[in-house]
């Protein structure tokens, strides 16, 4: 194999495609269960729905995607094959069913009488354990020892850590031997997640891809280095801080390490954007930009969370949730929905017309989805977003009600472009 | 890139090219800049096409090639098609044809 192809190291769609599945299903239930629960369970983030409805976002929807989307990235990124496709289809199969159990723990409220809750979580900790083994392993043989893989290794350890974590709390919630506010635990659960986990991940994988889809080359790396120094930096020193220090200077200054290390790789972004030679973006690039924008939305709630948590007490919970909201509805979940354009159709792509390509007329990646529906949900994400954020923040039933409206007709549209995709028939009539 | 010089048939394998598009961004290889060199030799039965990707690791990389050889190959069945893959020069967007340009925006 020549080096620098990353084709023929892709793994069998069979690997990828049920991710994708499941967290398009997913996508759609957390939806549904948001507009159930839109009549008034958005006053406290420790309330049940909200617990079940931030699980099966995090982990069955965007964890999920990222797992399958990943698996077929390594190639890309780290020009070589996925250690072990057995591991992975074993690490589907034990995640999905512990991210199921969880989900029906938290909506049921059941989590201090049964030990579902602490059966799917060891179940999750056992697939994440798989699947970080199985990324590490690759991760070893690759020659390119660039910043974009210190961000996608660096961002594994960070997800082994937040499970963990995850598991301790859960496993408290049963037998209490930790004696720290519970809120303390989540808070520091929930920021090595989307910090270490997610944003590392995204910026190691957003900073190989958006460039080769904006088609711009010779971008400043310098600036992803300082990110990844200061994120880091900032993410130790907050985990530490919510446990050891818990001091409101402590929190301040390490939020803005990290905010410093987002700053850093959204110039990047900001001057990969304006040098694009490709002007015209698709709606996957649209949503993906989106996404980037709602990232600077959210560390502005953020900030608001840590620097005043009591100069707004009465509406400081609706802020808590409204930035919690913004990261996993907003940041996450517009970049999944925009990258599964620029992943799923091309996976699908490659499977059904890779030996038909010169031979026959065969569609582009771009025809296998309609992009009139990706440009409706678009517009009725942004829309649902908008009102659901007003809607959270003034308690206001009618705009909650509206905002996950939205959000599930976004998600109704999105599951048929992903089964549209998946299940693409051959076509191969036409002869050139 | 030596793609000036080109005999008859040489020019016209580099218009047969236009045919194989990058299918992520819907152009052909020829106005993205991706065909450094394109050699035909009648005496040997011998086409040698010297190209890049626009970046390492592409995900469709081995698909755009094998797409090259394949029209190539078809048009020519009497000859040998050899498609070589090179990182020297590296691809850079001033290597986009006018009509490149056009395309993509």
């Amino acid at each position: 194999m020549e080096a620098g192809l990353s084709t023929k190291n892709a793994p069998s769609p069979s690997i990828v495609l049920p991710h994708y599945i499941f967290g398009a299903i997913s996508f759609l239930i957390a939806t549904v269960l948001l507009l159930i629960s839109s009549s008034g369970d958005f006053t406290h983030y420790m309330s049940p729905k909200l617990l079940s409805i931030t699980h099966i976002m995090v982990l069955g929807w965007i964890t999920m995607i990222i797992m399958g989307a990943l698996y077929q990235l390594v190639p890309v990124v780290m020009e070589v094959r996925l250690h072990s496709e057995k591991i992975a289809l074993i690490t589907f199969i034990v995640f999905g069913l512990g991210v199921t159990f969880m989900s029906i723990a938290f909506w049921s409220f059941t989590f201090s009488r049964s030990i579902l809750l602490e059966i799917g979580g060891v179940l999750v900790l056992i697939a994440m354990i798989l699947f970080a083994f199985n990324i590490l392993k690759s991760a070893l043989k690759t020659q390119r020892k660039d910043i974009e893989n210190t961000f996608v290794i660096t961002s594994v350890f960070w997800l082994l850590i937040t499970v963990i974590a995850g598991i301790i709390i859960t496993f408290n919630f049963a037998f209490n031997f930790i004696h720290e506010s519970h809120i303390q635990l989540l808070k520091m659960h929930a920021h090595i997640g989307v910090v270490g986990w997610f944003l590392l991940l995204v910026i190691g994988v957003a900073s190989k891809l958006m460039p080769m889809f904006l088609i711009v080359h010779k971008l400043p790396r310098t600036l992803l280095i300082y990110s990844f120094i200061f994120t880091n930096i900032g993410l130790i020193m907050l985990t530490t801080g919510y446990y050891y220090i818990n001091h409101q200077w402590f929190l301040i200054l390490s939020s803005g390490l990290i905010i410093l290390g987002i700053f850093f790789f959204l110039r990047f972004n900001l001057i990969a954007f304006r040098k694009r030679i490709r002007k015209n973006l698709d709606t996957g690039m649209k949503l993906s930009a989106a996404a980037f924008m709602m990232l600077g939305i959210s560390v502005l709630f953020g900030l608001f969370s840590v620097i005043t948590p009591d100069l707004f007490t009465d509406i400081q919970n609706r802020i808590d949730i409204t930035y919690g909201f913004l990261i996993l509805f907003g940041f996450l979940t517009s970049l999944v929905l925009g990258q599964t354009y620029k992943t799923l159709p091309f996976i699908i792509w490659l499977h059904r017309y890779k030996s038909l390509v010169g031979k026959f007329k065969v569609p582009l990646p771009v025809e296998l989805y309609s992009d009139r529906m990706a440009n409706i949900h678009y517009y009725t994400y942004l829309v649902g977003m908008l009102f659901m954020i007003i809607g959270i923040l003034s308690n206001n039933v009618l705009a909650l009600k509206a905002g996950a409206s939205c959000l599930l007709i976004t998600a109704i549209l999105y599951n048929y472009n992903v089964f549209k995709i998946i299940f693409h028939k051959t076509q191969n009539n036409e002869s050139k | 890139m030596n793609l000036n010089n080109l005999t008859h048939e040489e020019s016209n394998i580099l218009e047969l090219l236009k045919t194989v598009m990058d299918p992520e961004v819907a152009v052909n290889v020829v106005d993205l800049g991706l065909i450094y060199e394109v050699h035909h030799n009648p005496d040997s039965k011998n086409i040698h096409v010297l190209s890049t990707l626009s970046t390492r690791g592409c995900p469709l990389g081995d698909t755009i090639m094998e797409n090259i050889r394949v029209v190539i190959a078809n048009k020519y069945p009497e000859y040998n098609v050899d498609v070589e893959l090179t990182w020297e020069p590296e691809w850079n967007p001033d290597m986009i044809t006018r009509e490149g340009r056009i395309a993509i925006d």
